[in-house]
C-alpha cells in the first residue's frame, strides 16, 4: 500500500512541473497585462513589487511554494475572501463601505443548511433560498444607504450585528449541518481536469462578470460617477440611488453565493461562518489601491490586493513561519503601500510638473522601494534560513520522501484550534519538550481564533510542504476530514488530538477524554457539591463553540438519565473572553438568586465566573469548570473555584509528538494494544485512539503540583 | 511653467487695487502667497513696511490679512456666533471660550452690515448669500489691515452687490487695503481705484482706474482686441420647445409659473438671488418634486420625476455651481461629456470606448476647448474650459431645450465670448434657450425676451426691444422688497 | 431658547427617551435591575468602553475613526500588568499604560494627519498588526500573580467603584466642558466640520487630528488598566470586537460619522442604552442567542427614525446642502 501511494505521490508532483511552465507564463502574461494594457495607478505598481518580492522569496524558502499545486491551492483558499472582496470594490468606489458582508455569509450559510438538512430541500433550492436572503439582507442595507442616506458605515455596522444575530438566533447558534450530498462537496472539494479546483470557474465568471459591470457598462461609470461626486452624479441624470443600492444588493448576493461555496469547502454549515471576513476583505480592495472616500480603485487591483495577502498567508505557511506574522505584514503593507503612494504623489507634484520629470522620479522612486522591500523581505528571509540551518541542518532536502530518509530528521507539523488559548499554549510546552527529546522538528501553527477554514488551508499548505506528520486538534469534523484524507493519500501520517476527525481520516487520535467523560465528571461533580439537588449554570465558550455544544448535550443527558433534582437554571456566553464571562456571572447571580453552583466550561471562563462570585461576597455559590490550574490557582486557594477538571494539556501535547514520532519510524503499527510514551511510561491503545488517561480533578490538595 | 513670474504689487491703505485676469493668469496664486497658503521660491514679501521672511496662514491673520473666497469656507457644523469668532479670535488654544461675547459681537457686526442674521442658527441652514454675508462679517469683523476679495460677487445678485460696494466704500475710507478680484468688469470699474492685469504669471500693467477704459482693459487681459459685443442675432423662431403652466412646486418655493420658450430662442431668466431662478430650473429638470402645474415639452405633456426624465424628453441643463454639480472633476473629458449619454455611447448597456472618445474629441475641437487629450481629468482645466465640457456633456444628448445656469460665471473673458458665440449657434440649430444669469449686461445683449423673477413667480417679461438694465431691476424688486430677498435693509 | 436647545439636542432627547422606555419596562417586569449592586457592576463593566467610547468622539468629532482601540486596549493592559509585576508602584502602571497607548495614538495619528492616509485605513492596518504582534510576543500568555497591591488600585473592592465613578465621572464633565468651551475643543468641531476651512482660519489642522489620536489612545490606556485592576490576571485577548462596541455606542449617541456633530452627552447616553441592554435582556428571561441580532435592530432603528424625522423636516432637498 505505501509504496504505490509513494508513487502517485511522485507522478502528481511530476504532472504539476510541467503545469509549472505553463503558470510561469500565465502568471507572466497577467503581470504584463496589469503593468501595461491597464496603466495600473502608483499604488497598484507599488504592490505589484510587493507581490512579486513575495513571490521571489517564498520560493526561496518555503517549500514547494512555487509549484502549480500550490497556486491552485491559493486559488481554491482565496475565493470565499475573493467574492467578497470583488462586491466590496465596487461599493467602495462610490465611497461606501460593506461592514455586513461576513455576517451575511453566516446568515446564508445557516439557511442553506437548514434548507438543505431540516427542510430536506434540493440543493438547488436551498441554494436559490440563501440567494434569496442575501438579496433582501443587501436591499436592507441598499434601501438605508441609498434610499435614506444613512453613511454606510453605521447601517452596515448595524447589519454586522443583525445578520449574525438572526443566524446565532435560528440556530441557537449550536446546530451544525452537515453530510451534505457528494455532487454538492464537488462543488468546493473537487477537482476539474485533475487539477483546477472546482469552485475556481465560479470565482472566473464572478471576476469577469465584474470587470465587465465595473470597467466597461455604464452601470459602472455610473458608481464611478457617484463616488467622484454624488451630486455631480445627480446633475448628469444619474439615478444615484437606484445605482448605489445595486451595488449594495448585488454585495448581498455574493456574499450568498461565498457562503454556499463555503459550506461546500468545508461540508459544514454554522453561523459563525465568514465572521471577521470583512476586514480581510477590506483590506484585499484598499490595499488594491481603491480609494476609501470614493472614486478610484480597480478590480484588477482588488485582485492584486487578494493575491498580495493569500500569497502571504500562504507562503509564511509553507515557510513554517508563524502565522502572526501575517497580520503583522498584512497591515504594514497596507499602511506602506499607501505611504508610498502619497510620497510618490506629493514628490511629484512639488517637484516636476512636466511631464520628464515626473516619469524620472517615479521611476528612482520605484526603483527605492522595491530595493528597500527586497531588502526587508531578505532580512526575514536571511533570518528564517539561519534559523532552519541552525535547527534542522538538512531541512530543505525535505523534497520527496514520504517515510523520512535516514539522518533526516522527521517534521511534525501540530496544530492547535487557535494559537493564543491558553489552553493550547500550555498542550505546546509538552509538544516542544517532546520534540527536543526526540530530536524531531516541530511545526507549531494554527488559526489565530476559532476558524475551521483556517484550519484546513493550514493542513493543505502543510501537505504541499510535506512534512512527515500532521497533529491537528480539530474545530470541525466535517470539516477537517476531506483534507486529512487527501493528506494521508500523500503519505503523510495524520495524527488528531484533543478532538478528533472522521476515523478512516487519521491513524490515531490521541484521545485524552471522550465529550461523554467530561460532561459525566462535571455533572457529576455538580451533583457531589450540591448534595444532588438544586439550580446551577452554565457559563460556555462562544456560543457556536462546537466542543462546548457536545458537553452541555451529555450533561443535559446525564442530569435527565441521574440527577433530576438538578435543575440547569441557563446557559450564557463568555466568547472565550474573561471579562464577558465575569459580567454574566454577576448577572446570573442577581437574576437567578436560586443558582448555588456556576458550571464554566471554557478555559478564560472559570476565573472571570469565580472572580465575579468572589466580587459579590457569594460564598454560597461553588465554581467548578473546564481549565487550567495556573489561572485558577488563587481562586481554587481561596476555596471559591471546588474543582478544575482537565486532563493533563502537558502530557497531551508531549504524548501527540511522542505517537508522531513513532508513527514515522513505523513503529506504531496498526493494532498495537499498547505504546510507550517516554516519561508517560505505557498507554494503552484502544483501536485506533490512544488514551492519555483519565481526566485530572484539581483541587486545593493537588493543583500546586502542576504548571501549566 | 512657473505660476509667477517676477510679480510686484503694491496695495496702499485705504485703496481698492483691482486684480484682473484670465483664468490660470495667476491671480489665485498671488493671493496665496499673500495669505501664506504657498511659499514663493524667490522674491519678497514686506507688511507695512516690515520684510516677511517665511509666511504662514497664521502669522498672516496675525498681521490683519483677511480673504474672502469665492467658495464660502465656513464650518456648516457650528453656529453663525461661532463661524465669525473662529475668524477673529486668536490666542492659546487653551483659553476659555466667551459664549455670550461671541453672540454679541456676532449679532454687532451683523447689524454693522445690516443683515440681521439669527447669530445661533447653524450655517448649515443658511442660503448660500446669507453664506457669503458670514464671510463678509467675518472679514469686516477682523478689523482687516487688507482685505482680500476673489469673486466675492458670484453669487450675489445686483442689489447685494450694490450693498458690497456700500461696504467696501466704507472700509476703504477706514484705511483697509482691498484687493478685488473679479471677472465682471463693470464691477472693477465701479469699485476699484487702481487695477493690475495679470497675464500667464505675469504683471501686464498696474495703472490708476481713470487711465483705462473697458476695451483697453480686456486687450491687456486677453492679449489680443475682443469684441465686446454680443454675437446675438435674431434668428426664425421655431415651435414652442418648452412650455410651462402654473407651475407650483413648494419643496422649491415656486407658484404659478408660466413661461414659454420657442426653437431658436433664447429666453434671459433675470431677478435676485433667491427669487427662484435656479430651483424654476431644477424643477423643470426633475431635481425638486412639482406640485402643481404642468410642463409641455415640444407640445405633449410631460411627466418629469427624476433627471433621467428630463434628459429622455431632450432637456438639458447646465447648473450654477460647475465643480459641485456641472462636472465631475476627478472624471476625464471623455467621460464627463458622455456622462449624461451613456446610452448613446454604449449598446446594450456596454460603453465603447472609443466611440466615446471620437464623440468627445469631436467637442474638444468643437467648443475649442484647451486640453492635451480628452482622457486629462476635468480638474486639471480652467473654469472656462471645465464650463465647455459642461455645455459639451448636454451638446452630446441633441437637446431640444437647454437651460443654463450662470454660464459664465467665474469665467475668463475669452471663454466667455466663446460660450456666448456657441450659444448663439446653438439657437441657430434651433435649440430653444433658457439663460439664467446675474449679470445684467449679458441677459440684455444675449436674450431675445427676458423674463424676471421675484419671490418665487415670474412678475413679468420683456422684449429684448423694450429691456433696459433700470426696468429688470424695477421688476426684480417690485414687490415687497423684503420678500425673497436678503434681508439687506 | 428652551426649544432651541431641545432642537439642537434632538438626538440626544430621542436617546433618553429610549433608556427611559427600557427603564419602564425593566421596573415593572424586573424591579431587581434597579438594585444599588447591579447598577454598580453594570457601571464597571462598562466603565472601560465608555472611557474608550469618550476618546473615540473625539476622533469621530475630528471627522476621522480608530477602529484599533481593540488592539491598543490589549496591549495596554498588558503593559499595565508587566509594569506591574516588575514592582512598580500602581500609579508607574497607570502611567505605563496611558503613554503606551498614547504612543499607539501618536502612531495612528501621525499616519492620519501628516502622510494624508485615511484613517480608517490606517486603523485597520494597526488594529490587525497590533493584535497579531501582541500574540506573537506574549503567545496567549497571561499576566499572573499580579501583586495585591494592584488590584482596585490598592483600595477595598468597596471604595472602588466610588471612586473610580468619581474619577470617570470627573473626567467625561471634564471632556465635555472642555469641548464645549475652550478654543482647543471648539477647533476639533471645526476641524471635523470642515477642515479647509479650519485651516483657512488659523487653526492646525494636522496637530488637532493627530492629537485626538493620541488622547483616545491615552484614554484606551486608562480604561484598559482601570479594567485590569478589577481582576488579578491580565489576558493578553482583551478587547476583541471593542471597536464595533464603542462606534456603535458614539453613533447611537447622535455623533455624525462624517465629524463636525456630537456631544459628549450622547455618547454617554449612547453607551448605557447599548450596555444596559444585554444585561437587561437577561433580566426579562430573553434567551441569549438573539441579544445580538435585536442589538444590531437597535442600531438600525435609532439611525432609521433620525433619518426618516430628518426627511420629513428638510424642506430643502438634500442637493441643497451635499457638498
Amino acid at each position: 500500500m505505501q509504496p504505490r501511494r509513494h508513487e502517485d505521490t511522485k507522478k502528481k508532483y511530476k504532472r504539476s512541473s510541467s503545469c509549472l511552465r505553463a503558470f510561469v507564463v500565465t502568471f507572466a502574461f497577467v503581470f504584463s497585462w496589469l503593468r501595461f494594457s491597464f496603466a495600473p495607478a502608483g499604488q497598484q505598481r507599488i504592490l505589484l513589487l510587493a507581490v512579486a518580492a513575495e513571490i521571489a522569496v517564498f520560493s526561496a524558502i518555503a517549500q514547494n511554494f512555487f509549484t502549480a499545486a500550490n497556486f491552485f491551492e491559493v486559488m481554491r483558499f482565496s475565493v470565499e475572501l475573493g467574492l467578497l472582496a470583488l462586491a466590496l470594490t465596487p461599493i467602495i468606489i462610490t465611497g461606501g463601505i460593506d461592514l455586513s458582508i461576513g455576517s451575511m455569509m453566516g446568515l446564508a450559510a445557516v439557511l442553506f443548511g437548514a434548507a438543505s438538512r431540516d427542510w430536506h430541500l434540493p440543493v438547488p433550492a436551498a441554494a436559490a433560498i440563501a440567494l434569496a436572503a442575501g438579496l433582501a439582507g443587501g436591499a436592507l442595507n441598499a434601501t438605508l444607504v441609498a434610499g435614506l442616506s444613512i453613511p454606510p458605515l453605521i447601517v452596515t455596522l448595524g447589519s454586522l450585528s443583525l445578520f449574525r444575530g438572526m443566524a446565532e438566533g435560528m440556530t441557537h447558534a449550536a446546530v451544525n449541518y452537515s453530510g451534505f450530498p457528494e455532487r454538492f462537496l464537488f462543488l468546493g472539494q473537487g477537482h476539474l481536469w485533475g487539477t483546477v479546483p472546482a469552485q475556481l470557474p465560479i470565482f472566473v465568471a464572478a471576476v469577469i462578470g465584474y470587470f465587465v459591470l465595473l470597467h466597461k457598462s455604464i452601470v459602472g461609470r455610473a458608481w464611478y460617477a457617484i463616488g467622484s461626486s454624488a451630486a455631480g452624479a445627480r446633475y448628469a441624470g444619474i439615478a444615484v440611488s437606484r445605482r448605489l443600492g445595486l451595488a449594495y444588493i448585488l454585495s448581498g448576493v455574493i456574499a450568498s453565493v461565498a457562503a454556499i461555496i463555503y459550506v461546500a469547502h468545508l461540508g459544514q454549515a454554522r453561523s459563525d461562518a465568514g465572521a471577521g471576513y470583512e476586514l480581510d476583505a477590506i483590506t484585499a480592495v484598499v490595499l488594491g489601491g481603491a480609494s476609501v472616500f470614493g472614486g478610484r480603485g480597480t478590480l484588477s487591483g482588488t485582485l492584486l490586493g487578494l493575491f498580495a495577502m493569500s500569497i502571504l498567508q500562504n507562503g509564511l505557511h509553507l515557510a513554517a513561519l508563524p502565522s502572526e506574522l501575517t497580520g503583522v505584514l498584512t497591515g504594514t503593507l497596507l499602511v506602506a503601500t499607501i505611504a508610498a503612494d502619497r510620497w510618490r504623489v506629493r514628490r511629484s507634484m512639488t517637484v516636476a510638473d512636466h511631464e520628464q520629470g515626473e516619469i524620472s522620479v517615479r521611476n528612482s522612486q520605484v526603483a527605492i522601494l522595491c530595493a528597500t522591500i527586497l531588502a526587508g523581505a531578505f532580512i526575514v528571509a536571511g533570518t528564517n534560513v539561519w534559523l532552519s540551518r541552525s535547527v534542522a541542518p538538512s531541512a530543505r532536502v525535505a523534497s520527496d520522501a514520504a517515510p523520512p530518509a535516514a539522518g533526516r530528521r522527521p517534521v511534525i507539523a501540530m496544530m492547535p484550534k487557535a494559537k493564543g488559548d491558553p489552553y493550547f499554549v500550555s498542550c505546546r510546552a509538552g509538544a516542544d519538550e517532546a520534540a527536543k527529546e526526540l530530536g524531531v522538528e516541530l511545526i507549531w501553527d494554527g488559526p489565530t481564533s476559532l476558524d475551521a477554514a483556517k484550519q484546513n488551508e493550514l493542513v493543505e499548505n502543510w501537505i504541499t510542504r510535506q512534512v512527515d506528520v500532521i497533529a491537528v486538534a480539530v474545530e470541525n469534523r466535517a470539516a477537517i476530514s476531506t483534507v486529512l484524507r487527501k493528506a494521508r493519500d500523500r503519505g503523510i501520517r495524520v495524527l488528531t488530538w484533543d478532538a478528533d476527525a472522521e476515523p478512516d481520516a487519521r491513524d490515531y487520535f490521541v484521545n485524552q477524554a471522550t465529550a461523554e467523560g467530561i460532561g459525566n465528571t462535571l455533572t457529576d461533580e455538580a451533583a457531589r457539591l450540591l448534595g444532588g439537588r438544586g439550580e446551577f449554570a452554565i457559563i460556555t465558550g462562544a456560543l457556536s463553540a462546537a466542543n462546548q455544544n457536545e458537553w452541555i448535550a451529555f450533561i443535559r443527558k446525564r442530569l435527565a438519565e441521574k440527577f433530576p433534582d438538578l435543575t440547569l437554571a441557563t446557559i450564557r456566553p463568555s466568547d472565550d473572553d474573561r471579562d464577558k464571562a465575569f459580567a454574566e456571572t454577576q448577572t446570573i447571580l442577581k437574576v437567578y438568586p436560586a443558582v448555588k453552583l456556576m458550571m464554566a466550561i471554557s478555559a478564560p471562563a472559570v476565573p472571570g465566573s469565580a472572580e465575579a462570585v468572589r466580587q459579590a461576597g457569594r460564598r454560597d455559590v461553588k465554581v467548578i469548570g473546564l481549565s487550567l490550574p495556573n489561572i485558577n490557582k488563587p481562586y481554587v486557594h481561596d476555596g471559591i473555584v471546588q474543582t478544575v477538571v482537565l486532563w493533563n494539556t502537558r502530557d497531551l501535547g508531549y504524548l501527540s509528538v511522542y505517537a508522531g514520532s513513532l508513527l514515522t519510524q513505523n513503529k506504531l503499527q496498526a493494532g498495537a494494544r499498547s505504546m510507550q510514551a517516554g516519561r508517560l511510561g505505557t498507554l494503552e491503545v484502544r483501536g485506533s485512539e490512544i488514551v492519555l488517561g483519565p481526566p485530572l480533578m484539581f483541587t486545593k490538595a493537588n493543583i500546586d503540583r502542576f504548571d501549566f | 511653467m512657473r505660476a509667477l513670474t517676477r510679480v510686484t504689487f503694491t496695495l496702499a491703505a485705504g485703496e481698492v487695487h483691482a486684480l484682473v485676469g484670465e483664468n490660470g493668469a495667476g491671480k489665485s496664486t498671488l493671493i496665496k502667497v499673500i495669505t501664506g497658503a504657498e511659499t514663493p521660491d524667490a522674491g519678497t514679501l514686506a507688511i507695512a513696511g516690515h520684510a516677511v521672511t517665511r509666511m504662514d496662514p497664521a502669522l498672516s491673520r496675525s498681521l490683519g490679512i483677511r480673504a474672502i473666497y469665492q467658495q464660502p469656507s465656513l464650518f456648516p457644523h457650528l453656529t453663525v456666533a461661532e463661524n465669525v469668532a473662529l475668524a477673529l479670535e486668536s490666542g492659546r488654544a487653551w483659553r476659555r471660550v466667551d459664549w455670550g461675547a461671541r453672540t454679541r459681537t456676532a449679532a454687532a457686526l451683523l447689524e454693522r452690515i445690516g443683515a440681521p442674521l439669527d447669530p445661533d442658527r447653524l450655517v448649515e441652514s443658511l442660503s448660500m448669500p446669507e453664506q457669503q454675508i458670514v464671510e463678509i462679517a467675518k472679514a469686516i469683523g477682523a478689523n482687516a489691515k487688507i482685505l482680500i476679495m476673489d469673486e466675492p460677487t458670484a453669487s450675489l445678485s445686483a442689489r447685494e452687490v450694490d450693498y458690497l460696494f456700500a461696504v467696501i466704500t466704507r472700509l476703504r475710507g477706514e484705511g483697509t487695503g482691498v484687493v478685488y478680484i473679479s471677472h465682471r468688469l463693470e464691477e472693477v470699474f465701479t469699485v476699484a481705484d487702481r487695477i493690475t492685469v495679470l497675464r500667464d504669471g505675469e504683471v501686464i500693467a498696474t495703472s490708476p482706474r481713470a487711465d483705462l477704459d473697458r476695451a483697453e482693459l480686456i486687450r491687456l487681459m486677453v492679449g489680443r482686441e475682443l469684441a465686446a459685443v454680443f454675437p446675438k442675432r435674431a434668428v426664425p423662431l421655431g415651435p414652442v420647445a418648452l412650455d410651462v403652466r402654473h407651475l407650483r412646486s413648494r419643496d422649491a418655493g415656486l407658484d404659478d409659473i408660466s413661461l414659454d420658450v420657442r426653437r431658436g430662442e433664447i429666453l434671459g431668466l433675470a431677478g435676485l438671488v433667491g427669487s427662484g431662478r435656479t430651483e424654476l430650473a431644477e424643477t423643470i429638470f426633475g431635481l425638486r418634486s412639482i406640485d402643481g402645474g404642468e410642463v409641455l415639452v415640444n407640445g405633449a405633456r410631460a411627466r418629469i420625476g427624476s433627471p433621467a426624465d428630463a434628459i429622455a424628453l431632450g432637456i438639458g441643463y447646465v447648473p450654477e455651481d460647475r465643480r459641485q454639480h456641472g462636472v465631475i472633476l476627478e472624471m476625464s473629458i471623455a467621460e464627463n461629456a458622455s456622462l449624461a449619454n451613456l446610452d448613446g455611447v454604449s449598446t446594450r448597456g456596454l460603453i465603447d470606448t472609443r466611440a466615446e472618445r471620437e464623440t468627445a474629441e469631436q467637442y474638444v475641437s468643437q467648443l475649442r476647448i484647451k486640453t492635451a487629450s480628452v482622457t486629462s481629468d476635468v480638474g486639471s482645466l480652467s473654469g472656462g474650459n471645465q464650463q465647455k465640457v459642461a455645455l459639451a456633456r448636454w451638446l452630446a444628448i441633441h437637446p431640444s431645450v437647454l437651460m443654463l445656469d450662470e454660464p459664465t460665471q467665474g469665467v475668463d473673458v475669452g471663454s466667455k465670448a466663446e460660450i456666448h458665440a456657441i450659444m448663439q449657434s446653438l439657437a441657430e440649430r434651433g435649440v430653444a434657450i433658457l439663460m439664467i444669469s446675474s449679470e445684467l449686461p449679458e441677459v440684455l445683449g444675449m436674450s431675445d425676451r427676458i423674463a424676471v423673477m421675484h419671490g418665487g413667480t415670474i412678475v413679468g417679461v420683456l422684449s429684448r426691444e423694450e429691456a433696459t438694465q433700470q426696468k429688470i431691476l424695477a421688476m426684480a424688486l417690485e414687490r415687497d422688497p423684503a420678500a425673497g430677498v436678503l434681508p439687506l435693509g | 431658547m428652551r426649544a432651541k436647545a431641545l432642537k439642537r439636542y434632538r438626538r440626544e432627547v430621542s436617546v433618553a427617551i429610549a433608556i427611559g422606555a427600557l427603564a419602564l419596562v425593566l421596573a415593572v417586569a424586573a424591579p431587581g435591575y434597579f438594585s444599588a449592586e447591579n447598577l454598580s457592576d453594570l457601571f464597571l463593566a462598562n466603565m472601560p468602553v465608555l472611557v474608550v467610547a469618550l476618546g473615540a468622539t473625539l476622533v469621530i468629532l475630528a471627522g476621522e475613526i480608530d477602529i484599533s482601540v481593540g488592539s491598543v486596549f490589549a496591549i495596554c493592559g498588558v503593559v499595565a500588568g508587566i509594569t506591574a509585576k516588575l514592582g512598580m508602584p500602581v500609579t508607574a502602571a497607570a502611567l505605563a499604560a496611558c503613554a503606551v497607548g498614547g504612543l499607539l495614538g501618536a502612531l495612528n495619528g501621525v499616519l492620519v494627519a501628516y502622510l494624508h492616509i485615511p484613517s480608517i485605513v490606517v486603523t485597520l492596518a494597526t488594529m490587525v498588526a497590533l493584535r497579531d504582534a501582541l500574540r506573537w510576543s506574549t503567545q496567549g500568555a497571561w499576566i499572573e500573580n499580579l501583586p495585591r497591591s494592584f488590584q482596585w488600585l490598592g483600595l477595598t473592592q468597596a471604595s472602588y467603584p466610588f471612586v473610580t465613578f468619581g474619577g470617570v465621572a470627573t473626567l467625561t464633565l471634564m471632556l465635555a466642558w472642555t469641548l464645549r468651551h475652550l478654543a482647543a475643543g471648539r477647533a476639533i468641531y471645526a476641524t471635523g466640520s470642515n477642515p479647509d476651512a479650519a485651516r483657512l482660519a488659523g487653526l492646525h489642522v494636522a496637530l488637532a487630528k493627530s492629537s485626538v489620536f493620541v488622547v483616545a489612545g491615552m484614554l484606551t490606556g486608562l480604561a484598559a488598566l482601570l479594567n485590569s485592576v478589577r481582576f488579578n490576571q491580565i489576558p493578553s485577548n482583551a478587547g476583541v470586537g471593542l471597536e464595533m462596541k464603542v462606534i456603535a455606542s458614539v453613533v447611537v449617541g447622535g455623533a455624525a460619522i462624517t465629524g463636525g456633530r456630537g456631544t459628549i452627552l450622547g455618547t454617554v447616553l449612547g453607551v448605557v442604552l447599548l450596555g444596559a441592554i444585554g444585561p437587561a435582556l437577561t433580566f426579562l428571561g430573553v434567551s441569549a442567542y438573539w441579544e445580538r441580532a435585536i442589538q444590531g435592530g437597535i442600531i438600525l432603528a435609532s439611525v432609521t427614525v433620525d433619518a426618516v424625522r430628518a426627511r420629513a423636516k428638510r424642506n430643502v432637498p438634500q442637493l441643497a446642502t451635499t457638498t
